[in-house]
Order: C-alpha cells, then sequence, then structure tokens
C-alpha cells in the first residue's frame, strides 16, 4: 500500500482508534451479566454509533416462535426518529429475508434526500438471530478498520444474544421444572389433606358409633361365630347385672335363662348352616336372665356383619319388664274403668262423634229391660216419653252439631212401662285439635226431686198468699205504734199541763212547755196519718217543687236528738247547685227520714269506732239529683234483697221500711239502691229526676 | 232535797214519750233522769235513793224485757211496763219477772203516778230490809266461831247442859257464850233472837227425836 509520512501517521492513530474500540466492544459483554437482549441491543448500538460516527444503526432480532421480531434503530444526534425505528425496518423490509452478502451498499436515507452506505451483518449462524444494519451519509464508509470493528461488534453481539437466549431458554425450563415440581407438591398436598379428612371422619363416625353403643338405654352385645360375647356395652351391664368386662368371651347363653338356651344354641347353628332363622330379627320378645337369676322380658333385635370373613352379630336387647307393667296398670286401669262404669249408680251411654249411640252400660239397659240391638233397631228416643221425645232429639243434635255440653231433663220409659225424669248429661271429648272424639253420657234420675219441685211451687203459692193476709195485719199494727206514740205523748204532756197548772202554785212555765209539745206532737200525729193516707193513695200524692236539701235539714233537725242520745256524728255535704224536684213532700221526707234512721241504727252495736253518719247531695248531671246517706255501721250481708217487704236485720223491725221507700222513689221516677262503703258502713243512695225546665 | 227523795228512772227510745213523761212526772214533785236505752240507763251511776224504773218495753238494741233480766241479779228497782202496743205474752213475763205494773199507752196520769209510788213504797220498803238485814249480818260479823256454833242450839230451844254435852263443853261455858251471843246481837228476848236467825237464814239444829 502507497502511504505518506503524514497518512502514516494519520493511519497509526486510525489504527490506535481501532485497536480501543475493539478492546471497549471486547469489554461490552461484561455488561451483559442480566442476559437480557434489549440492554445487548442497546448498549451495542450506542457503542457503534459513538465509535464509527455512524448516522444510523439498525439491529432486528427474529422473534423466537410466535414472538414478533424485535426492531432498534438509533439516528446519530437527535433522538427523535426511535419512534420510526418500524418506519425504517420497513424500507429494509424487502432485504431483510436475504442474505446480508447480497444487500446493495446504498439505500436511500429514511429521512431527507440522497443515500446511505450501509453494511448489514447477519447476527449468529447463517443470522438465524437477526442482523445488524450500519448506515453512514460518507462515500467512503465502510473502512476496512470500521468494517472489522462491525464484524467484531456483531459476533459480540452474536454470542451475548445466543448466550441471552440459552439463559432465557434456560430459566424458562427451571421456571417450568418450578411449576411441575409445584403443582406436583399441591396434588400431594391435597390428596394428603384427603386422606387426612378420611381418617378423621372414620374416626369421628367410629366414635360416635362408640358413644351411641355405650350411651344406649337398650344392651348392645356383640358374638362371634362361635356364640361367645366380643363386645357389650354399659347398658348390658346395667339390665343384665354384669360388669361389661365380666361379659368378654362368655358365651351369649349366660344372659338367657335356662329354657332357651338349648333352641338358641340349635337355631344358631342352623342359621349358620343353612340361613334359615328360627324367630324373627327384629322386635322379638324373649326373656332375659340377670346376674341374680331374675328373669325380665326383653324386645331383642339382631343384625349380622362379616368382619374378616367371619360373621359378626350383634344384638340390640330392650328390658322391656317397665312398659310390661305399665301394660298391665293399664289394663288393670281399664278393667278399673269399666267396673266403675257398670257399678256407677246411674245410667252411662257414649256415643260417636257423629251422635250415634255406641255404648249404654247395665244399669241403662237393665232399667230400660233391653239389649245393645233393641236400642240399635228402635232408635233411643223411642224409650221416652212421647212429650219430650222431639226436644230431647233436637237438643241432643243441637250438641252433637256444635260440642257443646249436653243437658236436658226428660222421661225415659222403664222396663215395666213406667217413665220416670231423668236429667240427661252429655259431654264431649276432644282431640288436641279440638275434635270431638267421643260423648260421654250420664242419667240421672231426678223423679223424686222434680215431684218434690212440684209440691214446693205449690207450697210457696200457698205462702205468698199468706204473707199477703198478713202483711195486713202486721203493717196496721206498726200504724198504730207510729201513730200510738206521739198519741201517747200528746195525752201524757197534756195530764201534765192539768197537773203544773193545778200545782200550788202554779208551774206556768212547765205547763206552757208541755202545752207547747202538746202541739208539736199533735201536727206530728197528724203528718203520720197524711202520709199513710198518702201510702195507701196513690193518687193522692202531691206533685210540688221541693227542694231535697230543705227536707234534709228537716229530717236532720227531727232526729237531732236521737243522734244526740245515740252519738252519732252527724256530717253533712249538700250540693248548692241542685235543682228542685217535684213530688210529695211527705212521701220524699219519710225516705230521707227512713233512711237516716236506719244509718244511725245500724251503728248501734258499734263501740270500737266513732259512729259517723254522712249525709250528701249532689247533681251528677243536669238531669238528676243524688242523695247518699252513709252510715259507719256494720255494714250490709245482703245488699240485693234490703229492699223486698219482711226482710230485717233487727230484732223488732217488720222489714217495710226500705219496701216502702223503694216503691215511694220508683213511683217518683227515680232510683234507690243499696251497698256496702268502702270503709265500714252502708251507704244508701237515690236519684231523682229534676223538674223539667229546671236542667237547663 | 233530801238525800232519800226518790228518783224516778225513765227508759223510753221515743224522745217525745220521754219528755212528756218526765214532765208529768216532776209535776207530782218526783226526781226524773231519763234515758233512750238499756245501754245509757246501765251506763248511769245510779244514786242510792229510793226509786223505780219506767221502762218502755220496745226499745231499741236491749229490750225491756231483756233490760229487766239483767237487772234482776241486781239490787233493781221495782219495774213499771210502758208499751205501745202490748201484747198479752210480754206483759204476762214481765208481770212474771216482778213488774210492778204493765202500761199501755197512752195511760192515765193518775194511773201511772199511782203506780210510780206503789213501787217506790215498795223500793223503799225493800232498801229497810236490806238495811235491817246488812245491820244484823254486821252484827253476826262479830260473833267468834265458838259463839256461832252455839247459836243453833240456842235458837233451837236447847238447854245450856244438853248443848255442851253435844259440843263438849261445860255447862257454865255455854252460859256466858249465850250472854254474849244476845249483846252482840242486840237481841231484847230469845224471840228476838230466833227472828234474827232466821232473817239471817241460820237454821236451829234439829232436836234429837
Amino acid at each position: 500500500m502507497d502511504v505518506q509520512p503524514g497518512e502514516f501517521e494519520e493511519e497509526i492513530k486510525r489504527l490506535q482508534r481501532c485497536i480501543n474500540d475493539l478492546v471497549s466492544l471486547l469489554a461490552l459483554p461484561a455488561m451483559w451479566s442480566s442476559g437480557e437482549p434489549s440492554q445487548i441491543v442497546d448498549t451495542m448500538l450506542d457503542a457503534l454509533l459513538r465509535m464509527l460516527q455512524l448516522d444510523l444503526v439498525y439491529i432486528r432480532l427474529k422473534g423466537q416462535g410466535s414472538q414478533a421480531p424485535i426492531e432498534t434503530v438509533r439516528f446519530a444526534g437527535s433522538q427523535e426518529h426511535r419512534a420510526r425505528t418500524h418506519d425504517f425496518g420497513a424500507v429494509l423490509k424487502h432485504w431483510l429475508e436475504a442474505d446480508p452478502l447480497r444487500w446493495p451498499p446504498l439505500m436511500p436515507k429514511p429521512i431527507g434526500d440522497g443515500d446511505l452506505s450501509i453494511v448489514p451483518l447477519g447476527l449468529g449462524l447463517h443470522g438465524d438471530i437477526g442482523v445488524i444494519v450500519a448506515g453512514s451519509e460518507r462515500a467512503d464508509f465502510p473502512q476496512q478498520t470500521e468494517r472489522l470493528i462491525l464484524t467484531v461488534a456483531a459476533n459480540q453481539a452474536s454470542i451475548g444474544l445466543q448466550r441471552a437466549r440459552f439463559l432465557s431458554e434456560q430459566k424458562d425450563v427451571a421456571s417450568e421444572l418450578d411449576r411441575r415440581v409445584a403443582r406436583r407438591t399441591a396434588e400431594l398436598a391435597a390428596a394428603n389433606q384427603e386422606l387426612r379428612q378420611e381418617i378423621a371422619d372414620r374416626k369421628r363416625a367410629e366414635e360416635f358409633h362408640r358413644v351411641v353403643v355405650e350411651t344406649a338405654s337398650d344392651a348392645v352385645v356383640s358374638i362371634d361365630h362361635r356364640g361367645q360375647i366380643l363386645l357389650a356395652n354399659h347398658a348390658t351391664g346395667r339390665i343384665f347385672g354384669y360388669e361389661p368386662s365380666e361379659l368378654i368371651g362368655q358365651p351369649l347363653t349366660i344372659l338367657m335363662p335356662e329354657y332357651l338356651r338349648d333352641s338358641h344354641k340349635v337355631g344358631f347353628k342352623r342359621y349358620q348352616e343353612t340361613g334359615v332363622r328360627h324367630i324373627n330379627w327384629q322386635g322379638t320378645e324373649l326373656f332375659g336372665l340377670r346376674k341374680n337369676g331374675e328373669e325380665f322380658p326383653v324386645e331383642v333385635s339382631f343384625g349380622e356383619l362379616h368382619s374378616n370373613g367371619r360373621p359378626v352379630f350383634t344384638g340390640f336387647i330392650r328390658d322391656i319388664s317397665g312398659r310390661k307393667k305399665a301394660d298391665e296398670a293399664l289394663r288393670a286401669s281399664e278393667r278399673e274403668l269399666s267396673l266403675i262404669i257398670e257399678t256407677i249408680p246411674g245410667l252411662v251411654w257414649c256415643a260417636a262423634p257423629d251422635g250415634e249411640l255406641n255404648y249404654l252400660n247395665q244399669r241403662l239397659l237393665d232399667y230400660t229391660g233391653t239389649s245393645p240391638d233393641a236400642w240399635a233397631r228402635s232408635g233411643w228416643t223411642n224409650f221416652l216419653h212421647p212429650d219430650d221425645a222431639e226436644s230431647t232429639a233436637r237438643a241432643w243434635a243441637h250438641a252433637v252439631a256444635t260440642g257443646q255440653p249436653h243437658e236436658v231433663q226428660c222421661r225415659l220409659r222403664r222396663f215395666d212401662g213406667v217413665y220416670r225424669w231423668f236429667q240427661v248429661l252429655g259431654q264431649a271429648a276432644h282431640d288436641s285439635g279440638g275434635k270431638v272424639t267421643r260423648w260421654y253420657g250420664l242419667l240421672i234420675d231426678v223423679d223424686e226431686r222434680k215431684n218434690m219441685e212440684e209440691t214446693l211451687r205449690n207450697g210457696q203459692a200457698r205462702l205468698s198468699r199468706a204473707i199477703q193476709t198478713a202483711t195486713v195485719g202486721e203493717f196496721a199494727a206498726a200504724i198504730a205504734h207510729e201513730v200510738n206514740q206521739p198519741l201517747a205523748a200528746v195525752v201524757t204532756n197534756g195530764q201534765a199541763c192539768l197537773r203544773w197548772l193545778a200545782a200550788q202554785p202554779p208551774g206556768m212555765a212547765k205547763a206552757q212547755e208541755a202545752a207547747e209539745r202538746i202541739v208539736r206532737d199533735g201536727k206530728e200525729a197528724g203528718e203520720v196519718v197524711r202520709r199513710i193516707r198518702a201510702l195507701f193513695k196513690q193518687s193522692a200524692i202531691e206533685n210540688v217543687e221541693l227542694d231535697l236539701n230543705e227536707i234534709i235539714g228537716e229530717v236532720l233537725h227531727l232526729l237531732s236528738g236521737e243522734t244526740a242520745r245515740r252519738r252519732v256524728a252527724v256530717e253533712t255535704d249538700l250540693g248548692q247547685d241542685l235543682a228542685p224536684v217535684v213530688g210529695d213532700r211527705v212521701q220524699l221526707q219519710q225516705v230521707v227520714f227512713n233512711l237516716i234512721l236506719n244509718g244511725i241504727e245500724a251503728m248501734d252495736s258499734v263501740v270500737d269506732r266513732p259512729k259517723k253518719l254522712f249525709v250528701g247531695s249532689k247533681r251528677p248531671s243536669p238531669e238528676t239529683v243524688l242523695v247518699e246517706v252513709r252510715d259507719s255501721g256494720t255494714g250490709l250481708k245482703d245488699p240485693g234483697r234490703i229492699f223486698e217487704a219482711f226482710f230485717t236485720t233487727k230484732d223488732n223491725g217488720m222489714g217495710m221500711g226500705l219496701a216502702i221507700c223503694r216503691s215511694i222513689i220508683d213511683a217518683h221516677h227515680g232510683r234507690l239502691w243499696a251497698a256496702n262503703s268502702e270503709g265500714p258502713g252502708a251507704t244508701f243512695s237515690f236519684t231523682l229526676p229534676v223538674q223539667a225546665g229546671a236542667a237547663s | 232535797m233530801k238525800s232519800d227523795d226518790p228518783v224516778v228512772l225513765v227508759v223510753d227510745d221515743d224522745h217525745r214519750v220521754r219528755e212528756a213523761l218526765s214532765s208529768l212526772i216532776s209535776s207530782a214533785g218526783l226526781q226524773v233522769a231519763a234515758f233512750g236505752s238499756a245501754a245509757e240507763f246501765l251506763e248511769f251511776a245510779r244514786p242510792d235513793v229510793p226509786g223505780c224504773l219506767v221502762l218502755d218495753l220496745q226499745l231499741p238494741g236491749a229490750s225491756g224485757l231483756e233490760l229487766q233480766q239483767q237487772l234482776l241479779a241486781k239490787d233493781t228497782p221495782p219495774i213499771v211496763f210502758i208499751s205501745g202496743h202490748a201484747d198479752i205474752p210480754s206483759s204476762v213475763r214481765a208481770m212474771k219477772a216482778g213488774a210492778v205494773e204493765f202500761l199501755q199507752k197512752p195511760f192515765d196520769d193518775q194511773e201511772l203516778l199511782r203506780a210510780i209510788h206503789a213501787a217506790i213504797d215498795q223500793d223503799r220498803n225493800a232498801r229497810e230490809k236490806r238495811a235491817e238485814l246488812a245491820e244484823l249480818q254486821r252484827r253476826y260479823n262479830l260473833l267468834t266461831r265458838r259463839e256461832r256454833e252455839v247459836l243453833p242450839f240456842v235458837v233451837a230451844g236447847f238447854a245450856n247442859k244438853q248443848t255442851g254435852a253435844d259440843l263438849g263443853a261445860a255447862e257454865i261455858t255455854i252460859g256466858v257464850h249465850r250472854g254474849q251471843i244476845m249483846r252482840k246481837m242486840g237481841a231484847k228476848s230469845l224471840a228476838d233472837l230466833v227472828r234474827m236467825s232466821d232473817r239471817l237464814g241460820i237454821a236451829p239444829t234439829a232436836r234429837p227425836a
């Protein structure tokens, strides 16, 4: 080669730079420890662009398998063209599959005008990794050193990429392996868990069965093919009186009475030989034998199970001696009941819910002199008195329809044709749902009572006539007494007056007092007469406007001597808003007088508390006035009856006072009643309507 | 008013009758106390003077007849019954139980006052007799035990000798007892002593047959 001295120096520098670049390139793989292809590509392209001052450098890696190819491009100066890698790739496209050696040396610049000198280099053997393309605007590109650098770089990249690919494949294999191992481990763990669960389930089931067997109230005994006991639960011990451990290995026959043992042995043997069962295996009633030799009824059920090719028989044995006793008791009670029904001194019947008679006790049959068939044939109403048949049948139909208790009185024909009165009682028995299940009935002979009632009724009528007659006499006596008292006072006062006048010297003041009393008592006697006349002659009632408070005041004044003498404290609360009532002054006075005097007398026997008499009046509604007389006496034993005539609690009373009072108040369109007070004593109250027109 | 002025007690539940009776009885110069019921009457502290009870047959609470029964046991004044409408059985019972009179209302003042006076006289006599008896009893209480043993022999007419033999004492001793008895009892004679013993209910010793 022909080289100038200056050129020579230049040549040396160029070669030195080339060597430096080559060293740099050879150092690059140290940076590729991660084995990432993108890192390899990036560092390689950057290095080439810088070392060779290229205008562009492009790399394209073939995709592995279905992967898309990876393209990267670098332009000198600006990075803005990176985004156009794909466009550049598209320019190269029709060359890419061709052998790089056959590429043209020039290609149009992807940006701007003119051409680029390009050097394509395959990566890997026959370019199977990809291709790298370096481009420069320089016409002398590539120089020899540049081609060398490019070749070395391509080789370095190939090795690096190949290694990366290999590493990646290795990594894939390793991770695939890991995945497989993990999957298998999970499968094994799951299988293990299932197995454990199964073991636990089985244990639980066994425990459950053990608990069931052990806590069963029935004896559970398992025997082997020889008839020897393999297992016996606690209940077995309890029922038969053995420790369960005592029984293991013993023949089953130990639990049977002597007389059952042979037949058990024979039957057991036959069954094992022929499969023929000599007894029912479910709920058979047999007898067991306790350790103490006691025999008792049992109910036995068997089951058979094969274990290791040998049969195991398990029996469930229930002690039914209690049940047997209960059954016996029930039967005894039924016998008792039927005995009671047959001996009860009454006629008993039963009927179906629809009312059809289905049982008659012997007494009923004896009374009627019939058989149950006869009743069924002719119908029960035919045994009744013709006058009672229809009403009784109707009452019974009503009871059957409603389920209500049945109660009638009717005459039932006796065997000799005589009819007697019976009280018929029927009661329905209900099930838990309230449905009638049966009717139970009783017939009670009330013939004598019925006759007695009749006699009594006649007697009552006679008595009431006698009372009416007596009333007149007694009433006359009462009137006589009423008049006689003031009259006696008048006469006595008159005599006293005369005596005072005749005295020496005359007692004028005393005589005058006596004369005044004569006038007073005489008037009172006149009042009494007038009152009595009014009582007997309703039409003579005077209808005048009256102030009840005034009447109360008068009566209290009249009785002030009495209250003082009997040490009765009188308290009044007379309403100021009372409206006038219309009525007869004397009669209403009599009512007030009677009620107050009654109250005073009711407290005669009171010694342990103050004798208090309260008299009140008020107007509870615009239309009525109310008067109350409340004593602190012994109260009323029978508040409902005291207004009846001749009802008296007094030794010398006639029992007419309150009856008359009530008739007076009734005649005045009012109401009179009595009740026991909340404290001691009784309260008598009456209301009267206020005068029409005064209500508002 | 003297200490033995009689008092008439009136029990009647009718205030009118009570007032009239009080007036009438006091017009005859007698003291009157009136009551409305048997209970009131029983509560009353009766003065220790002669008197009588005018009692209504029909009383509230305890009736007149019941009150009469209650009073029988005590030193009761004689009773004059008055009644508004006397029935025969009641009047018979009252009279049998010692009532002085049974009057029906209205009664005559003369009749009533006569009955009251008779009753008061009866009470006065009874009171005198009771006073006499009380005096005798007082004197009898003065006797010694031995003198009380001797008394029945004396009033039976036994000689001192005989009495002494019976009682195991000397004749002369019995004579001393007899003298003491006569003195203490204030008897003027044997006949007087016999009468006194009779009043006191002391039975003479029976003579041997």
